[in-house]
């Protein structure tokens, strides 16, 4: 087992679906302090590198990389921003350790979704600006394109993605840091507005505000400083075609590419028997079954049956989204992936409250950067209990 | 006062915008597929004889054997529709008074996403579309010089 790197503390903000009373600097130092403190680090004398990820038109802000520093404690300090979900970010200071240069790395994402006036049309601008745009379409419909295409070849259900809704809502109601958490039935999210049909708007995750930091530091380090550390047991990550027009419809072939690259290095060969839990990408609820399939955690076309038969719930064999995932606790952006990092460190120090899961030594995180992108980056985590 | 305590004399927030206004070339490949696609009303395609595999729209280049591309083809007006959906909001969000059709047709190994024109109920995975093209003195070189697609039997 991989012990080079290990998360050696967490720290959250936020997580409410609008925060008015502070600014996003605000909520960085927020989940900054409580991520070092967790970690008993002084950020200014221990931590030696930083990475942020945001995106400046998320931001509003013209090269936001600079805005940064400050409310990190990585003023004077090697810090750099790059545009990916939270787990490339977690990629990159996992990398920034392996080097031999730095002990003690820190990764930062965040949400102030509830300051963007206009979220739809700039991820419109994601879409190609000759072939897609001057369609004017927005960009829900390649998530209906894509839905609408699985279900066709996997032979899933539309009760089946609204089942992934119904567990993943219900998952939440045990999460103090939830947003959307609900008693439904699989009836109500099929009745709610359309959106891009066979999408429904229920099954479509709705942004929140938060912001998440996460400690990493060397297996030396680490020894030194936790008592309760969490081994990255590898990290993958990989791109499709990013255009339209050449991508796969049913299949992701890039989360199983990422996937593969982590299960690689963390000696994982069937991750349904040697991973524990799972918490993965549910931006849209179809995404699930489809993620599932292609981190082999089952066959193609075989998650939504093992759905209904509750293999994933918090209590079945496999476990995902035990959270609440980004539909039950809502969806931060590209900070999504250290959400998820974040739910999984929790479950694996036995520390994620109500809604523990037992006996956990394993994790696997997964996350995409939504439509219109190919994006895939996944994480195994390990607390060497096992 | 501590961090998340709001004080409510403070001014909420500042509000602005980032006006982003750019060109978009086609490049060489692009001007290529747009002008046969004003000047001809024909949909090109290009084939990688190494991958065999066939780009619609054409490319210049094959994105899985980095080999540039010389064999163009006339990929014809019709393709198959290989999934779509029904958009009930718009561009920036807002709901839409009449839901759009969207498809994507395929052609060769690629294709094209475009608005359809049909009944919903009449669409089935696989059935053949034809690109409805504007009459060419309308035609401006771009995407929209397809107006949509319609079932082949319509």
């Amino acid at each position: 087992m991989n012990k080079e790197v290990a998360i050696i503390g967490v720290g959250w903000s936020g997580f409410h679906p609008s925060t008015p009373e502070v600014s996003y600097k605000e909520l960085m130092y927020a989940a900054a302090v409580r991520a070092y403190a967790d970690a008993g680090v002084d950020p200014r004398r221990d931590i030696e590198s930083f990475v942020t990820v945001a995106e400046d038109f998320i931001e509003g802000t013209s090269i936001f990389d600079e805005y940064v520093p400050d409310q990190l404690g990585a003023a004077l300090k090697s810090v750099h921003t790059i545009t990916g979900d939270g787990l490339h970010g977690l990629a990159t200071a996992y990398m920034l350790i392996r080097t031999g240069v730095f002990d003690v790395v820190a990764v930062e994402g965040h949400s102030k979704a509830s300051n963007i006036q206009t979220l739809d049309s700039i991820v419109g601008h994601a879409q190609d600006p000759v072939l897609n745009r001057p369609l004017r379409l927005n960009t829900h419909f390649v998530a209906g394109l894509e839905m609408q295409r699985y279900l066709h070849d996997s032979g899933s259900s539309l009760e089946q993605c609204a089942a992934v809704v119904v567990k993943n809502r219900h998952n939440a109601l045990k999460n103090p840091l939830a947003s959307y958490s609900a008693n439904l039935t699989a009836e109500d999210v099929m009745q709610g507005p359309p959106l891009a049909w066979p999408l429904g708007r229920l099954e479509t995750a709705t942004p929140v505000d938060g912001s998440v930091v996460i400690v990493l530091a060397s297996g030396r380090k680490a020894a030194e400083l936790s008592d309760n550390p969490v081994w990255i047991a590898g990290m993958g990550w990989c791109n499709g075609s990013a255009s339209l027009e050449s991508r796969e419809w049913s299949t992701l072939p890039y989360v199983e590419k990422a996937a593969q690259m982590a299960y690689r290095q963390a000696g994982i060969g069937d991750p349904w028997d040697e991973v524990d839990f799972a918490e993965i990408d549910d931006t849209y609820a179809y995404k699930e079954l489809q993620s599932l399939e292609a981190l082999g955690i089952c066959a193609f076309g075989e998650a939504g049956e093992l759905l209904m038969q509750g293999a994933f719930d918090p209590y079945g064999e496999f476990p995902v989204n035990a959270s609440g995932g980004s539909l039950g606790v809502g969806h931060l952006l590209d900070a999504t992936g250290l959400h998820r990092a974040l739910e999984a460190v929790l479950q694996l120090r036995g520390e994620a409250g109500a809604h523990q899961i037992e006996d956990v030594h394993t994790g696997l995180v997964q996350s995409w950067r939504g439509v219109p992108t190919t994006s895939a980056a996944v994480a195994i985590f390990d607390n060497q209990e096992g | 006062m501590t961090l998340l305590e709001r004080d409510r004399e403070a001014p909420s927030a500042w509000k602005g915008s980032l006006p982003v206004t750019s060109r978009y070339t086609y490049g060489l490949a692009g001007e290529r597929f747009f002008r046969a696609l004003k000047d001809e009303g024909k949909i090109l395609a290009s084939y990688c004889p190494k991958c065999d595999h066939t780009y619609v729209p054409a490319v210049n280049f094959c994105e899985r054997c980095l080999s540039e591309l010389t064999e163009w083809q006339d990929a014809g007006l019709v393709g198959v529709l290989h999934t779509y959906t029904l958009l009930f909001v718009d561009f920036e969000g807002q709901p839409l008074d009449e839901p759009e059709l969207i498809g994507f047709i395929s052609f060769g190994d690629g294709g094209i996403i475009h608005k359809l024109d049909a009944n919903p109920d009449e669409l089935e995975i696989g059935m053949p579309m034809k690109a409805v093209l504007k009459p060419q003195k309308e035609r401006s070189g771009s995407i929209l010089d397809i107006r949509c697609f319609q079932p082949v039997n319509k």
